[in-house]
């Protein structure tokens, strides 16, 4: 209600200055009425003109009247008039004279709309790399050769095969496929692109994963080439273990020629195997695993807002404001600013939301609008009197079912007062309608036969509002997607199903009762455990929003773990920006910190938390709306490698503090040795640490700069420098750090021979064990996260099996917790760089400022309750997914009892007590056990 | 062999999956016999074996319990 | 010299990253403008076949 779409528009120009911006936008025509559009599709299946699908990436057809996919949002068509028949060659104008709702306007033009605006955000994506400039990879020439974003599209259902993979050259399924890595990442000679795209590696693994389930069985081989295995994201290093366990080929080559397989079908694969010997092989298909480019838009949309690019192109943000553009109050998110996941992405449009919301907070609510009802009608004295509205949705589903017939027969139905033929039932007109019927007949209770609820239900239910009803008095009965459109041919046994599922609508909806939504006074305060970067981002952009925010530290200072950092990866020292974050925290009016705390109880729910915390030997009572975990991690401890045998060998924060304490020592070396994944990707940690080959690379290059005559080796077993940090990997083979890569099996010995400190490693390419002396030798250690059971229990949050806190989903709600109204921050989530690490504060503070900024929180009424018959038998506690139920005892004069009690701010509706529960002691609202039977009943009557 | 036979199977179909994904088959015209009664669940945990002995007991030739 | 400040946001790019931002904003008492260079919002997260690592289709 609060957002307004504009498609088919780009910006034009933008002035004025944070706060208050002017941006001109110029909307194309989509020459198609959204208004009058209900998406039926007939222009599309009337419209003669094919044209290549951008969508799927040009391997099929779609029409020039289409629609992008099929749940498109907004679900409504549009031409091309760049392909249509009447725009290119004057005549045609089928769809016109075909749309049921006369939607189709070939006048429509462009349309140019200044809008005032205080801040923007920009996020225009990526464009996926063209492949065509490695001729020797047989792109466009080899028909079986594709890219990864393409092979997409021939896995999903709604793509050209239909999720059934066939080979481009000949329709039969591919039996063995192969990947070749960093196509147009890491390579400055074919393309200008020397970052590493830091998604191919897990979406190749994943295509070559999911390929299975779209053959119909039988032998499959998948190979992937690759320069280096990048999985350093959450749960990414066990995905690649799986990979390997279930076959799937990992060959560190890169095939340097493609060519057609015999016969023209299937591809040959020219490479030079890990030993040094040339293979050719044959394969059915080959993937390219493109990266990602800037988006055309992002050089202009930079240009037109004056913010500033990178070397790459991409808009550049500063690590210490990861979402914040070169030009104040324009706010950057997501692949437009370095390549990069579908996690990191979400979480940079919070916190670019967050530097928003703080840079305009003044001026909040201050354009938002809510919406009013009338007070509701009490019909709990009435019988039920049901309206029913049949649609015919144009021909969607009069078509197939015969909708006249259909009304008739509702007539007869056992409580049925009303029943009216709509065309379109969801059309603006219609809602007045139904609303003057509902009145004049005094209905209520609504069956709406129509289509899906998913998109509809809110709709209709704001019409029955509107009247004075309770929304859950709506049903609807889906006679279009789960009936007319699937069962085409067979109008006569399609009308029968309609005539069962309108019956089954109106048994439902004779016991549907008016649910009241639970409502939640939220405390518009927060919490924030954990004072390291992370959490005091969190905290600052929660308390510039205007919200008092209790920091609680576990250690006697602020700061965590950054106090043992000194640069970032570009180089940026760190303390001088600590310590103006510490003062910031400690002198803001709204932030109140309290340091030695520890947080003793947790009750309450989203909206509303209560617990005591004790600091400095007192206990305070704390109540807030919404809490962001952000406990960090620590180093790990290293038994291998002889350390804590020589003071030579350090963990890689001891070797920073000895550069940065004993800068002339360091200098003097002659040889220093890293080793890599100490302690990460073992089978008792099987993580990768993520920072640990960035931070490596950039000391080694330091070490360089300090003295160029130093050996410095890396020692690893893949180097992770993934995105823009690639170019500091490059930097170092240019200055002469010498990597060598090592494998599990075969880790690197350390020796102590006459008081010199020696590492043996077996060198790949020479294929024989090298000594190499170390004046220092450096260990990268893994990251660790800090034990936090003690909250873990009382917050009912989870971790995962190495100790960091879950998110709810790690793709979508990648800073939000499983539990509503607590977020999380930092290195306890995953290991992760300071930019990272703040950008999660920050967008974890937009994120429990969407709670604190609602005075009452309004939740779904689909909620469990419990009955009188509820005996406190307690099987339903076991399987509540969420917590929501508790034991209560009941009673007076002596006699207690017990029974269950549900927390709906908790329950989600799932109904795992109801069928657990033997005698209908707790049911869910809307779902009840006696409604599901009326359907079921409803249903075999006939 | 009789072609008359028609079955009718209750479907209880999660809102969240099986029932989206109905909706899609139809977004796509995805063409299936139409014997199956849809009822929508909110998890496809909501559905009880006795609410599943109910339906064949009332004469359903089938049960389907998609999520 | 401070003009007033406004209470509205444009999102420019309506692929998952504009949405999410666009929703955190109108959520937080901001009128947001979505702006989107093609006819749908869904960007190239809607083009993946499934996502790792919960296999869910990317929709």
């Amino acid at each position: 209600m609060n957002v307004e779409l504009l498609t088919k528009s780009e910006v034009m120009a933008i002035s004025g200055e944070e706060g208050n911006f002017t941006v001109v936008v110029k909307k194309d025509p989509r020459y198609v009425d959204m208004e009058k559009c209900i998406a039926c599709g007939i222009c599309a299946e009337k419209c003669p003109k094919k044209v290549d699908d951008p969508y799927n990436m040009g391997v099929s057809k779609r029409k020039a009247a289409y629609i992008k996919y099929g749940q498109t949002v907004p679900l409504k068509y549009a031409i091309d008039g760049e392909n249509c028949i009447y725009f290119t060659k004057g005549k045609c104008r089928a769809c016109e004279k075909y749309c049921p709702t006369g939607a189709i306007n070939f006048h429509e033009k462009e349309v140019i709309l200044p809008l005032n605006v205080g801040a923007v955000v920009l996020a225009p994506g990526f464009k996926p790399f063209d492949p065509t400039p490695y001729e020797n990879f047989g792109y466009k020439r080899v028909p079986d050769v594709v890219t990864g974003l393409e092979y997409e599209r021939l896995l999903s259902a709604g793509g050209p095969c239909l999720g059934h993979l066939t080979m481009p050259s000949t329709g039969r399924e591919p039996r063995k496929i192969a990947w070749i890595q960093c196509v147009g990442s890491r390579d400055i000679s074919r393309s200008s692109n020397g970052y590493c795209s830091t998604v191919c590696c897990m979406y190749a693994m994943k295509q070559a994963l999911a390929t299975a389930e779209h053959l119909s069985g039988g032998k499959l081989e998948r190979t992937v080439f690759y320069m280096d295995i990048r999985t350093q994201n959450k749960e990414f290093e066990r995905y690649y273990e799986t990979a390997r366990e279930k076959g799937v080929r990992f060959i560190r080559s890169r095939p340097h020629s493609v060519d057609p397989g015999h016969g023209g079908t299937g591809v040959q694969v020219e490479y030079v195997t890990e030993e040094g010997k040339p293979a050719v092989e044959d394969f059915d298909l080959l993937v390219l695993s493109i990266g990602m480019e800037p988006a055309q838009d992002v050089e202009k949309l930079a240009y037109l807002m004056d913010c500033r690019r990178d070397h790459y192109g991409f808009i550049a943000t500063h690590p210490f404001d990861p979402a914040v553009s070169s030009r104040k109050g324009i706010y950057v998110a997501g692949a437009a600013q370095a390549p990069k996941a579908i996690p990191r992405s979400v979480t940079e449009a919070s916190a670019a939301a967050a530097e928003a919301a703080r840079s305009l907070s003044a001026a909040k609510a201050s354009l938002t609008t809510e919406k009013t009802y009338p007070p509701e009608r009490d019909i709990s004295r009435e019988p039920p009197r049901v309206g029913v509205f049949v649609c015919a949705c144009g021909i969607n589903i009069s078509g197939t079912v015969d909708v006249n017939q259909l009304a008739d027969y509702a007539r007869n139905l056992p409580g049925v007062a009303f029943v009216e033929n709509n065309m379109f039932t969801c059309s603006t007109d219609t809602q007045v309608l139904m609303a003057e019927k509902i009145r004049e007949h005094n209905l209520n209770r609504i069956v709406v036969a129509a289509c899906t609820p998913r998109t509809h239900e809110p709709l209709f239910q704001d019409t029955l509002r509107e009247c004075g009803l309770n929304p859950y008095l709506l049903e609807m009965a889906n006679i279009r997607n789960h009936n007319s459109w699937v069962h085409v041919g067979d109008p006569e046994k399609a009308t029968v199903k309609a005539r069962d599922q309108v019956r089954m609508a109106v048994a439902k909806a004779a016991l549907n009762a008016p649910l009241e939504q639970p409502r939640v006074n939220v405390i518009q305060q927060a919490m924030v455990v954990g004072g390291g970067l992370a959490g005091m981002s969190a905290a600052i952009n929660l308390a510039d929003q205007g919200h008092q925010v209790a920091l609680v530290e576990k250690s006697h200072r602020l700061g965590g773990v950054a106090w043992r950092l000194t640069e970032t990866w570009n180089g940026l020292p760190v303390r001088p920006y600590l310590t103006e974050l510490i003062h910031k925290t400690e002198n803001h009016p709204l932030i109140k910190v309290y340091k030695n705390a520890r947080i003793k109880t947790c009750k309450g729910s989203v909206g509303d938390f209560t617990s005591d915390v004790e600091s400095g030997g007192r206990t305070r009572t704390l109540r807030y709306g919404a809490a962001v975990f952000a406990t960090g991690a620590h180093e790990h401890e290293p038994r291998e490698y002889l350390y804590g045998q020589d003071p030579r060998i350090m963990t890689h924060l001891q070797f920073d503090a000895e550069k940065r304490e004993h800068p002339e020592g360091v200098e003097k070396a002659s040889s220093v040795v890293f080793i890599q994944c100490v302690g990460s990707r073992e089978p008792e940690r099987p993580y990768c640490s993520r920072v640990c080959c960035t931070h490596t690379v950039h000391t080694a290059v330091k070490l360089k700069e300090m003295n160029p005559e130093m050996d410095v080796y890396v020692l690893n077993r893949d180097m992770r420098t993934y995105g823009e940090r690639e170019d500091l990997y490059r930097k170092a083979r240019e200055r002469g750090v010498i990597f060598i890569r090592f494998t599990r099996a075969e880790k690197p010995r350390v020796l102590q021979e006459k008081g010199a400190l020696l590492v043996e490693v077996q060198d790949p390419i020479l294929q024989r064990p090298l000594k190499l002396p170390a004046e220092y030798l450096v260990l990268a250690t893994a990251i660790v996260p800090n034990d936090i059971n003690e909250l873990v229990d009382l917050y009912k949050c989870g971790l995962n099996e190495d100790g960091f806190l879950n998110q709810a989903h790690p793709k979508l709600r990648p800073v939000d917790m499983p539990v509503d109204g607590l977020f999380l921050a930092g290195l306890c989530n995953y290991p992760k760089p300071i930019d990272e690490a703040i950008s999660q504060g920050k967008a974890a503070a937009a994120r429990a400022g969407v709670i604190l900024s609602k005075n009452i929180m309004q939740l779904d009424a689909i909620k469990s309750y419990v009955t009188e018959k509820c005996d406190g038998c307690a099987l339903c506690l076991d399987v509540c997914p969420y917590a929501a139920i508790r034991m209560e005892e009941h009673g007076s004069n002596g006699h207690t009892f017990r029974r269950v009690a549900t927390d709906s701010a908790l329950c989600k509706g799932c109904g795992l007590c109801e069928s657990t529960c033997p005698k209908e002691g707790v049911l869910v609202h809307g779902f009840t056990l006696p409604q599901l039977k009326a359907q079921v009943d409803a249903a075999l009557e006939s | 062999m009789s072609t008359s036979f028609e079955p009718v199977i209750i479907g209880f179909l999660c809102n969240w999956c099986a029932y989206a994904g109905g909706d899609l088959a139809g977004v796509g015209r995805l063409q299936y016999p139409p014997n199956m009664r849809p009822i929508r669940v909110m998890c496809s945990g909501m559905v009880s074996p006795e609410l599943v002995l109910h339906a064949l007991k009332q004469g359903a030739d089938g049960v389907m319990v998609m999520g | 010299m401070s003009r007033k400040t406004v209470g509205s946001v444009m999102v420019v790019g309506g692929g998952i990253t504009g949405i999410q931002a666009t929703l955190d904003l109108a959520d937080s008492g901001y009128y947001v403008y979505l702006v989107e260079k093609s006819t749908g919002i869904g960007g190239v997260m809607s083009q993946l076949d499934k996502t790792f690592p919960t296999n869910d289709c990317a929709m």
